[in-house]
């Protein structure tokens, strides 16, 4: 185990050659034949790339992820910093509680999450009579199949990948430095805009990563819950390849979709390493 | 004061989005009506005695099983080898190696979805367990490296030395001092890859068949059109085995932690 020398490295080499081989064939190979079907259009190799990148219809669906990725993004961090902060605030038993209920909705399918919401939303569900009944309301609101279901249900499902990175982040912030601000007589406002939230800058923006990088490839939430006008970039891969059977568009699509993905992960790794990424998936 | 009392009704209110929606599903199940109504207004067992005597809906049930099953064996060897090798690089090479394990976490799922799709295609592999099985390991590998690797990360190298020095073999070093001490992170790993794979539904939508198709891809056909009791049958069975899995990994950190 702990030599070092030729048979060393023969043997970490045949330990990794499965998972290798696995990691080769059905994520590599697949994705490199993939960016190559991107150039076989009969218009010409970069035929699909004009069209993806010019065609209006498919710029107001690049639009219509950002703005859903980015306000997602938006509410989640809104909601998990003061959830983080309370966090590192309440006693043990509390916070154990409190865990639990962040982390228990990471088990369950991102499928079974979103049928339920399907059921909640309803014209006639729970909610709208709760609402009507209570006369708050007197017609019931539409919830589903549009952008206000869409963020309803992703900003619930991403929420605990924003909460973590944050929680982890305050956790770190010496509480004798809130103390001083406050015994200096800043506002409660005051600390928070000048001790706490500069020191947890680094949480905040991982959080922010997580949650917009999951946002861009949502397929399952926008699809069931999003109407034919909140279409995303991934409801358009599907329908490229299930419906137009178009596999060049849907294969330059599937590209633009990744290299999105690619710069926002290469833009926060001055900040995030793409590890705690995947520690903060579990 | 009262900024506490605020902070903590804001917080009780975060936790209750985030648990009880979940939850809506299981009222839904167990409707005595035809149509989904919450809460129902009358309750009883019918749709979970017409699931379990529909032959389709069955078979899902056993496909997903077994693609889990099949999933958490591989995965479980192949990345907990993998952990192993790499633990015996040097600082580069695990960063690397690293890297190039979680490429599948950090691509959208939808990519990989349509990539493999037309190489399942071309090889005659959609509706197959092998590809479903395959893509699934592919995506559980990651979570057993990273489990393997922590346990790895916190072994005492001086066991192994002792080992070595009383004269036992690589093997017998292994059999009797590391894979005890990393038991809990091949453990945990091997349950988070078979709830990934029992809860996977973008890459089983596509590399599904007539045939061969698991629960969440009928669930996802089905709720497109419309949503009928059965189908939170369904959803709950899910729910249920997510929450088992849970449990179970939670059973095995407190172990670990002990």
């Amino acid at each position: 185990m702990s030599g070092a020398g030729g048979t060393s490295k023969g043997a970490a080499a045949a330990l990794m050659a499965p998972a290798l081989l696995v990691v080769a064939i059905v994520f590599l190979a697949p994705l490199v034949r993939l960016f190559a079907m991107s150039f076989e259009a009969k218009a010409g190799p970069m035929a699909t790339y004009l069209e993806v990148l010019g065609d209006p219809i498919y710029r107001h669906v690049f639009v219509n992820t950002f703005v859903v990725s980015a306000t997602v993004t938006v509410v989640a961090i809104a909601i998990a910093y003061p959830t983080a902060f309370a966090l590192t605030r309440i006693g043990p038993a509390w916070r154990t509680l409190l865990f639990a209920c962040v982390l228990f909705p990471l088990w369950i399918s991102v499928l079974v999450r979103t049928f339920s919401w399907m059921l909640l939303l309803e014209r006639n569900g729970p909610i709208n009579r709760a609402l009507v009944g209570s006369g708050l309301i007197d017609q019931p609101l539409s919830l589903l199949f549009n952008r206000t279901g869409v963020l309803i249900g992703m900003v619930q499902v991403l929420l605990p990948y924003a909460v973590l990175p944050i929680y982890a982040a305050v956790l770190r912030i010496d509480p004798a430095l809130i103390r001083a601000s406050e015994g200096l007589g800043a506002s409660r406002l005051r600390t928070f805009l000048s001790v706490l939230l500069p020191l947890s800058m680094r949480g905040v923006a991982t959080a922010a990563t997580f949650v917009f990088l999951l946002a861009l490839g949502f397929f399952i939430t926008p699809a069931l819950l999003g109407g034919p006008a909140s279409m995303t970039l991934s409801m358009l891969i599907d329908s490229l390849v299930n419906e137009r059977l178009d596999w060049p568009l849907a294969a330059a699509a599937s590209m633009v979709l990744m290299v999105a993905a690619l710069i926002v992960v290469g833009l926060a790794g001055r900040f995030v390493s793409v590890r705690a990424i995947a520690e903060a998936h579990r | 004061m009262s900024g506490r009392v605020w902070l903590y009704g804001f917080v009780a209110l975060t936790a209750a989005y985030l648990v009880l929606p979940i939850m809506a599903v299981v009222p839904a199940a167990f409707s005595a009506q035809s149509f989904i109504k919450l809460p129902p207004d009358a309750w009883s067992l019918r749709w979970w005695t017409a699931f379990a005597a529909d032959a389709s809906w069955r078979r899902t049930l056993v496909t997903s099983l077994q693609v889990a099953g099949l999933t958490t064996v591989v995965a479980a060897l192949a990345g907990t080898a993998a952990a192993l090798g790499i633990d015996r690089c040097g600082p580069r090479l695990k960063l690397l190696f690293g890297a190039l394990f979680l490429g599948p976490v950090v691509t959208p799922v939808i990519v990989i979805a349509v990539a493999l799709y037309a190489m399942a295609r071309a090889a005659g592999l959609v509706g197959t367990l092998t590809a479903l099985v395959l893509a699934h390991t592919m995506l559980a590998l990651p979570y057993v490296v990273l489990n393997v690797g922590v346990s790895l990360g916190g072994l005492d190298r001086r066991l192994l030395l002792a080992a070595a020095g009383l004269g036992a073999g690589p093997w017998r070093i292994f059999r009797t001092v590391t894979l005890p001490l990393i038991a809990p992170g091949v453990i945990g790993g091997a349950v988070f890859a078979f709830v990934t794979s029992f809860d996977e539904v973008v890459l089983s939508i596509f590399l599904s068949g007539p045939t061969v198709k698991t629960l969440p891809v009928r669930i996802w056909e089905e709720i497109r059109v419309e949503y009928t009791p059965l189908v939170a049958v369904a959803a709950t069975i899910m729910l249920t085995l997510a929450l088992l899995a849970a449990l179970v990994s939670r059973l095995m950190t407190k172990r670990a932690a002990t």
